[in-house]
């Protein structure tokens, strides 16, 4: 793995659009008539965590919002961080938000199960806009530990 | 479901994820002693500081700090750290990256990452941090172990 340093304010811009788009995505999934938007949303949302878990959170569409919209107006950050552990980050939504589409595609009788999975995403992505969460720190060694993961 | 209600659910899932947050940042980075009796053993840390393995305890106090790779604030706390070596002297910090050494995990029963286990200078924990702490955490800390 490269070693290669990003603005950390960057994913937390991405979490802060994941976190109401996983709102959105609730909200029409609730509804019966609605139900296939938030299915088209969520394999939207598949899609963008899938280049983030493998090209990165700089290639990623919020990633690059961040860096030609967002960035420009803020000062310089006061330090750079490792890109892997919201690359990590990414690669733990992409799974999440897979099963949630594969519940969504499966059509209304799996509604609990699109429902339970964007509401899992959402907390991920709202603690770590807000409160700084880092999904890697807490579940990394979890999964490691269990044997889910090998290194 | 009627619109209404969908928005109660938004909004009380909003509520309730700031709750969420807002407990784990009370909890997390907080000292708490540790008088068990444990032991660490610095050659089972297989841990290189400035390209040499570390063989000795801080004169004081160690700060044993284990690290992940896929933890940020990990990094930042290592920085925190370092800076508190430098200004006391006695401290020592030492930072374990378990990634490929998940027996420590076990070992040492680290459940999260950052985890920092205060040692006195025999080796014997005497404080653990769950969580990034903040200076004034370790500050504090520090003082009440070096002053005991």
């Amino acid at each position: 793995m490269t070693l290669s340093k990003i603005d950390p304010r960057g994913p937390r811009f991405g979490a802060v659009i994941t976190s109401v788009l996983m709102l959105v995505v609730l909200y029409l999934a609730l509804e019966e008539t609605t139900y296939q938007v938030a299915v088209w949303l969520m394999a939207v949302n598949t899609v963008f965590f899938a280049i983030g878990a493998t090209l990165g959170n700089a290639k990623h569409p919020y990633g690059l919002i961040f860096k030609g919209l967002i960035r420009p107006l803020l000062s310089a950050p006061q330090a750079l961080e490792d890109s892997r552990p919201p690359k990590f980050a990414q690669l733990i939504g992409f799974i999440l938000s897979s099963l949630g589409l594969v519940f969504g595609l499966l059509g209304l009788d799996y509604q609990l199960g699109l429902i339970i999975t964007v509401i899992a995403i959402f907390f991920a992505a709202f603690l770590n806009a807000v409160f700084n969460y880092c999904v890697g720190c807490q579940i990394w060694l979890a999964l490691a530990r269990s044997n889910l993961i090998k290194i | 479901m009627p619109l209404d209600q969908r928005l109660l659910l938004l909004t009380g899932l909003v509520i309730l994820a700031s709750i969420v947050g807002i407990w784990m940042i009370s909890r997390s980075g907080l000292a708490r002693r540790v008088n068990n009796g444990e032991q660490v053993d610095l050659s089972s840390l297989r841990t290189i500081k400035n390209g040499k393995p570390v063989t000795k305890f801080g004169e004081k106090l160690t700060l044993l700090q284990f690290s992940s790779e896929f933890c940020s604030s990990c990094q930042q706390t290592s920085v925190l750290l370092e800076s508190i070596e430098k200004a006391h002297t006695g401290v020592l910090h030492i930072d374990v990256d378990i990634t490929d050494k998940l027996d420590l995990a076990k070992t040492f029963n680290i459940l999260t990452t950052p985890t920092i286990l205060i040692l006195n200078s025999k080796g014997g924990v005497v404080s653990r941090i769950v969580g990034a702490p903040k200076l004034a955490t370790m500050e504090l800390e520090i003082e009440r172990l070096v002053n005991k």
